[in-house]
């Protein structure tokens, strides 16, 4: 089964991925989770097999996005900084705030509409 | 509990409305003593968290404690970055004062302490401390502050500090903790 990954900040992880994954991130556009007033602005947000989610920090204090089953992390977030998880994998995935366990959301992972038909 | 938050808002109650620095009007803190006594009240609780990760054994304790580096760590730092935008140099106060002689006197406290004690009296110490500056701040210094990236900064900070009151105020009943 494939897993999550960070997106390492040069890109080169993520378009191998993005490439391998499906089409529906064909512009390659992630899709952004503004961490804001300790929230995940999207509180489920669905994307599909291959997609890009990326989180952006906008409070002063640091936040994390991880995953509740431990499978992946962003890591630290200061203010103004962001980082990216690519899906390759059906799933629901619980994640939260490692610094902040109050902060909690979801990200549902669907298979593309070529998956589906292939199965 | 009680008494030690009554006896740390009564000082600091007495402080804010009644300090007349010779540079203010109205016998209420400018913005630069604002500044100041803000700061001031991060680096303490920084330093709390550190007494706590020397001596606590509990993870909830640690964790909380690691927090408060980390944000208070994260406020100061966005603090001194105004400072040095707006070119000017906070001014200790009285508030600071009694901030930093009640804060040593309780560390002293806490030295003393271990075990489950020791995470008691810390974390309702936690609560009452961010009661007391949660209250502080936005009774006190957001309405008195004048400049704007000032007021600005204490806002959000105030909301790191009420979410900091609630995870004390959480920590403090997972530690079933008599009052």
């Amino acid at each position: 089964m494939s897993r999550p990954y960070l997106i390492a900040s040069c890109g080169i992880v993520a378009a191998a991925i993005a490439a391998a994954a499906s089409v529906a991130a064909a512009d390659n556009r992630p899709h952004r989770v503004v961490v804001r007033s300790f929230a995940f602005e999207q509180q489920r947000l669905e994307v599909k097999v291959g997609d890009r989610v990326e989180w952006v920090n906008e409070d002063i204090a640091p936040h994390t996005a991880t995953a509740v089953s431990g499978e992946w992390d962003t890591g630290a977030l200061t203010r103004g900084q962001s980082a990216a998880i690519s899906f390759g994998a059906p799933g629901t995935f619980a994640y939260r705030c490692a610094y902040h366990p109050q902060m909690r959301a979801t990200i549902v992972v669907t298979e593309t509409e070529a998956d589906g038909a292939a199965h | 509990m009680n008494r030690h938050r009554h006896i740390l808002l009564a000082a600091a109650a007495a402080v804010v409305l009644t300090v007349t620095p010779a540079n203010a009007e109205n016998g209420v803190l400018n913005d630069l003593e604002i500044a100041h006594a803000a700061y001031t009240a991060g680096e303490i609780d920084v330093r709390y968290a550190h007494l706590a990760l020397a001596i606590s054994e509990n993870a909830s304790v640690r964790e909380f404690a690691a927090t408060m580096i980390r944000d208070h760590s994260a406020v100061n730092e966005a603090a001194l970055t105004l400072v040095g935008q707006l070119n000017v140099t906070p001014q200790d106060n009285d508030l600071s004062r009694v901030l930093v002689d009640t804060a040593t006197q309780k560390r002293a406290e806490l030295k003393a302490m271990e075990g489950k004690a020791f995470d008691c009296a810390y974390a309702q110490n936690e609560l009452v401390y961010h009661q007391l500056v949660n209250e502080t701040v936005e009774g006190h210094f957001i309405p008195s502050a004048t400049v704007p990236e000032l007021k600005a900064l204490l806002s959000e900070a105030l909301a790191t500090f009420k979410v900091h009151e609630g995870h004390a105020e959480h920590m403090v009943a997972a530690l079933g903790c008599s009052t």
